[in-house]
């Protein structure tokens, strides 16, 4: 078993600013994610499709745990890893080599233990010299390669993508690909949001329908996909 | 295999866990404290520098108007050594204070990616600010040994002392700043005009002979001021003054309310704090 979701209700009740208004009048309470109960087994893919504005990425922070519900429970068996954003914690004055130790401690790692992957990350990113570069200097495809590359490393058992189905060029994707049914086959589990219906297709064993904070449909991805892109016509195939 | 439970309220056997993931995260702490310091570095052309010539032109500011137009020396013998002992010492007070909200807002991405106990924002901030305080009290020698006579002495014993007590109500005023200034930013455009405030009402800029000659009241008052005590610990390591026993208790006092139970409101409110990103 590997998440199980209960009955909760996210209220985020942030001091929502309109652009360039810092008043604090402006307060609104938004429903991201209201009564979504489902589980998520090891060895699964899951894709997350929605419109946006429809919760699916806090629905990743809830199970990356940096979001507390507001009320139901998540339970999580495993380290999660999380690739929600590209680069979170990363330095662009720094070193590609400086950043993977930045990216690493904040997971939880230790000095010894970055070192000891070090080798590996700088090469399976394929950044060769590039790495002890400022970040700044770099491509986006290399700094997302470099992202992709610490996430991996850290063996994660549950693998949280946001947006970020294709990394870098069409060799790198097989790749990242094929580190992922890597990652399925040692019992892992990853949970991917995206709107490109395609790749989900490819990856993703089932998909979860979330509309308005709440889930349309979660069942076969095929089926759902279909269902999704039937919904709404304009959407691209 | 871990099992986690979000919705959990933080109970006794939570703090014990939370200090566990504070030992674990503690090697990001440091190493997150140096890259910002390396980053700034690369940024300005006197880098790290800076940390030690703020409050140093800050301080020859305060000499100009205070020490020699206002002539608020007031029978101080060691007026530089007074001064450059006070606003080097409040000055990471004051750093701390807007690094504790600055530390969350500047982290934002991170924050919302990665799960880790929060506090070791705000004390890595603390270990930025406070690297820079340390170089600050070697400058303090060198120009408080010429100008007033003032060198290292056996007193000098107490400085760790000053260091740790001051750093964890540092750490405190900057998890309640973070604590209040990240769900209402207006806060954050207040803390500059408190902490100036709170600099003319501390034992900084003018001595302490300023206090008895008005006596009483005020006298008792001052020795209120949350960091009246940690700056006459700093005033007996630093420069041999005779120590102010009473004022050290007060400061250990103010160090348990305001240092602990501002690390502890930090802590408690920290799941909320991604709400308000």
């Amino acid at each position: 078993m590997g998440v199980r979701y209960q009955a909760y209700l996210d209220r985020a009740s942030t001091f929502r600013r309109v652009v360039a208004n810092r008043r604090l009048k402006q307060q609104t309470t938004v429903v991201a994610l209201d009564d979504v109960s489902f589980d998520v087994n090891q060895g699964e893919t899951l894709g997350l499709v929605g419109d946006n504005g429809a919760g699916k990425s806090t629905l990743l922070r809830v199970i990356a745990r940096t979001l507390r519900p507001d009320f139901g429970r998540v339970i999580v068996n495993g380290e999660t890893s999380t690739l929600l954003q590209l680069g979170a914690g990363f330095n662009h004055e720094l070193s590609g080599h400086r950043n993977i130790f930045l990216s690493a401690l904040a997971h939880g790692l230790g000095r010894a233990e970055v070192s000891a992957l070090y080798d590996d990350i700088v090469s399976y990113a394929e950044l060769g010299t590039a790495i002890d570069r400022p970040l700044k200097s770099y491509s986006s495809g290399m700094v997302s390669r470099l992202a992709f590359s610490i996430s991996i490393h850290l063996l994660p058992d549950i693998l949280l993508l946001d947006e970020v189905l294709a990394v870098g060029d069409a060799g790198f994707r097989k790749k990242s690909q094929a580190a992922m049914v890597d990652l399925l086959g040692r019992g892992g589990t990853v949970i991917v949001a995206s709107h490109q219906l395609v790749g989900m297709a490819e990856i993703c064993d089932r998909v979860l329908w979330l509309e308005q904070g709440n889930i349309r449909e979660i069942g076969p991805a095929d089926q759902v996909l279909e269902a999704y892109s039937r919904a709404e016509p304009s959407r691209p195939g | 295999m871990t099992t986690i439970t979000t919705s959990q309220i933080p109970s006794l056997s939570g703090w014990r866990n939370y200090l566990r993931n504070l030992w674990r995260w503690r090697e990001f702490s440091w190493f997150l404290a140096l890259s910002n310091l390396k980053a700034r570095n690369a940024s300005t052309s006197l880098g790290l520098f800076w940390w030690v010539l703020n409050p140093l032109i800050m301080a020859a500011v305060y000499y100009l108007v205070f020490g020699l137009i206002l002539n608020g020396r007031q029978g101080e013998s060691q007026f530089v050594a007074w001064l450059l002992s006070g606003v080097f010492a409040f000055n990471y007070t004051a750093t701390a204070m807007t690094s504790g909200a600055n530390s969350i807002l500047a982290n934002r991405r991170l924050l919302v990616n990665i799960r880790f106990p929060r506090l070791i924002l705000p004390i890595s901030a603390l270990i930025e600010t406070g690297i820079g305080f340390l170089f600050s009290i070697i400058v303090f020698y060198l120009i408080a040994w010429p100008a007033d006579g003032v060198i290292p002495r056996v007193n000098l014993i107490w400085l760790p002392a000053a260091v740790a007590l001051h750093s964890v109500f540092n750490l405190g005023l900057a998890g309640w700043s973070a604590r209040l200034a990240i769900p209402f930013r207006d806060i954050n455009n207040l803390i500059p005009h408190l902490s100036r405030l709170w600099l003319y009402l501390s034992p900084i800029i003018w001595p302490l002979s300023f206090l008895r000659d008005r006596g009483g009241l005020v006298e008792d008052l001052a020795l209120l001021n949350p960091i009246y005590g940690i700056l006459s610990l700093y005033r007996t390591a630093l420069m041999g003054r005779e120590m102010d026993l009473p004022a050290v208790w007060i400061a250990i006092f103010w160090t348990l309310v305001l240092g602990a139970g501002g690390i502890l409101s930090f802590v408690r409110h920290e799941g909320n704090m991604v709400r308000h990103l």
